[in-house]
């Protein structure tokens, strides 16, 4: 990539005689990744990535009164003052993990019996996103390094070192904050692409090790920057979201929800294609998007769909058993903000289909609340996240 | 002793006197909000602020601005104070960041630790608020003219390093991002070299990251440009 970049300097310089010599300026810094392909007019120019707020919303001020769900479902805080509530999973003794992003810099556990208080178990961790728990052990990826903190449940006021699976992850700050799932006593996990838009080299992966760090191997390919993915429970297969490129129109590319079908061998698009039918205007050249897997569906334009959960619970409707939720957490480069949980069925050809399921979070083009990730509890309710809110909240049904 | 070293020392002596209050009320607000108990608790030195803790607890935050805030950074959010940051202008977001970072003990300064240990969440909320809505004071013209060569080195060096992309082409910020343009230099020059030797921390790794590869010299000279910066759009993008 360097050496591309100084060829096209030379190149640059030879066409235009040498300026350079007769008038000495060193070339601008790099811009920040999000803002490479950033358009020049001056609504793109204020929009900037926008952190999530420094406090949690007030139980009484929270939205959880104004979230629309479908007939018979219903929803309540479950926790507040959850600070950058991110990703969520449930130990084996009646524990709920939440991880934060930027702000926080913590992990927490939320006991499901008693007030659902967050007591904080890890601090000053940056970026301690991802999580994962898997036979007693609480697995945590920041951008540096992927850590596990074994008998968890057993020594939450002190959970002491954890063990180093491996240190070796590029760090850096765009799309570097991991998503963590265990299936098949594999620990899977994404590098996402280190900008908006460029040529991501070993970036751009969604990739699994060993429990114990070892034998890395490649699933995906082409993945700009996957925040939530699971195994389809009926056919053990993959598929994950994937956040599209920022600043090609308000409208467009969308987020992609993907269904990989043969692991490692597969590539997704990026930095080529988008949305399995939009050349990349810069990447794109000399290729076709027929190259790419295609999305399954499309999930709307810069909607930032982060975590995806397939609903393994009874006590939803039959039709949601064994379909998809997703996060849509909102965009933050679009003109008009809108968020919400959409639910997606496979559609048994490749495909899916995606329906809106709960909304609310956006009043007068604001956010009142983002959804992140989910937990299905062993009763069949569902837990969400919200890192704008500091919240997280219950769906349940019936009575 | 110089006359803006003693500004800084009454100062601080101010906020040290507007805090006994508030722990006072503080600790009010914890106990039962019955009738004010005469002559309970430690008592502030004579020339506290005239204000009981049930009177502040009963403030709007532009009132508690004036008690707690206003005695280092000016009633309008701006003093020629050294070190003493502008407020007036700043978006309410990129102050709500500070303040947390400020009470988290992660960004460290001995006034605004003690200050912003006592607030709640609220407080940092309405506070924010406030100094949000404060529009952008005029500097005062400076005392000298700006040296042309080093602003023109400065303007190169913010093209070169890309302010705008963040801080805007006015450089009045937005959202997360503060209003630099006009701000003082030393505290400007401060934080640069806070970023730069990675003692001063962000919100974001933003600055962190813009600012690493950049020789100190250089961060002194857009100090020094950034402050003396007048662009026409400085006053209409301050939010």
């Amino acid at each position: 990539m360097k050496q591309v970049r100084s060829l096209v300097v030379l190149a640059t310089l030879c066409c235009i005689g040498f300026p350079a010599l007769s008038q000495p300026k060193p070339p601008p810094a790099e811009e920040p990744g999000w803002a490479k392909g950033r358009p020049k007019s001056d609504v793109a120019m204020h929009m900037a990535p926008v952190p999530a707020f420094p406090i949690p919303t007030a139980p009484d001020k929270l939205p959880t009164s104004k979230f629309k769900l479908p007939p018979g479902f219903k929803v309540e805080t479950w926790a507040s003052g959850v600070l950058d509530a991110r990703g969520l999973r449930e130990g084996a003794k009646g524990n709920v993990f939440v991880s934060s992003l930027f702000v926080a810099n913590k992990v927490y556990v939320i006991p499901q019996q008693g007030n659902h208080q967050p007591k904080v178990i890890i601090d000053k961790m940056p970026m301690a996103t991802g999580i994962e728990f898997h036979n007693g052990s609480l697995y945590v990826a920041t951008n540096t390094k992927i850590m596990r903190y074994d008998n968890v449940e057993d020594k939450l006021d002190n959970l002491g070192e954890p063990k180093v699976l491996y240190d070796k992850l590029p760090g850096g700050n765009d799309h570097s904050w991991k998503y963590l799932r265990v299936h098949d006593n594999k620990l899977y996990y994404a590098i996402g692409a280190p900008c908006n838009i460029c040529d991501p080299g070993q970036y751009g992966k969604i990739y699994r090790m060993n429990l114990d760090g070892s034998g890395i191997e490649t699933i995906a390919s082409g993945v700009r920057n996957t925040v939530g993915f699971d195994f389809d429970p009926k056919t053990g297969d993959l598929w994950f979201t994937d956040n599209g490129r920022d600043w090609f129109s308000e409208e467009l590319p969308n987020d992609e929800l993907n269904h990989v079908t043969k692991p490692g061998q597969e590539h997704f698009g990026y930095p080529f294609c988008h949305q399995g039918n939009i050349p990349d205007p810069e990447f794109g050249w000399g290729k076709s998007c027929d190259e790419y897997v295609k999305p399954a569906a499309l999930l709307g334009p810069h909607s930032a769909s982060l975590g995806l959960t397939f609903y393994r619970g009874k006590m939803f409707p039959a039709k949601y058993q064994g379909a998809m939720f997703i996060a849509r957490h909102g965009p933050w480069n679009r003109t008009k903000k809108y968020s919400d949980i959409s639910v997606a069925w496979p559609d048994g050809k490749g495909g899916a289909r995606v329906e809106t399921f709960m909304t609310g979070f956006v009043e007068n083009n604001n956010y009142l609340g983002r959804p992140v990730d989910f937990l299905v509890l062993k009763d069949g309710s569902m837990l969400v996240s919200d890192d704008h809110a500091g919240a997280v909240y219950r769906i349940s049904y019936g009575k | 002793m110089t006359r803006r070293a003693a500004g800084l020392l009454s100062c601080t002596a101010a906020v040290a006197l507007a805090l006994m209050v508030v722990s006072l009320q503080v600790g009010g607000q914890q106990k039962a909000p019955a009738a004010p108990p005469a002559g309970s608790g430690p008592r502030p030195a004579a020339k506290a602020p005239a204000v009981t803790p049930y009177e502040l607890a009963a403030m709007s935050y532009a009132q508690r601005f004036a008690v707690l805030c206003a005695p280092c950074h000016g009633a309008n959010g701006r003093i020629e104070t050294p070190l003493t940051p502008v407020l007036a202008g700043q978006p309410s977001l990129y102050v709500i960041t500070q303040l947390f970072l400020f009470r988290e003990g992660r960004r460290s300064n001995e006034a605004m630790t003690a200050v912003a240990r006592t607030l709640t969440d609220d407080d940092l909320r309405g506070f924010s608020e406030f100094i949000g809505t404060l529009p952008p004071v005029t500097p005062p013209p400076p005392a000298t003219p700006p040296d042309p060569i080093r602003m023109a080195r400065g303007q190169a060096l913010a093209e070169q390093h890309r302010c705008v992309f963040c801080h805007g082409a006015g450089l009045g910020g937005g959202q997360q991002v503060p209003c630099i343009g006009g701000q003082h230099e030393d505290y400007l020059q401060a934080s640069l070299r806070g970023f730069h030797s990675g003692s001063r921390p962000g919100y974001t790794q933003a600055m962190t990251e813009a600012v690493s590869q950049i020789p100190p010299e250089d961060l002194d000279t857009l100090a020094y440009y950034v402050a003396q910066f007048r662009g026409p759009a400085a006053a209409l993008t301050g939010k």
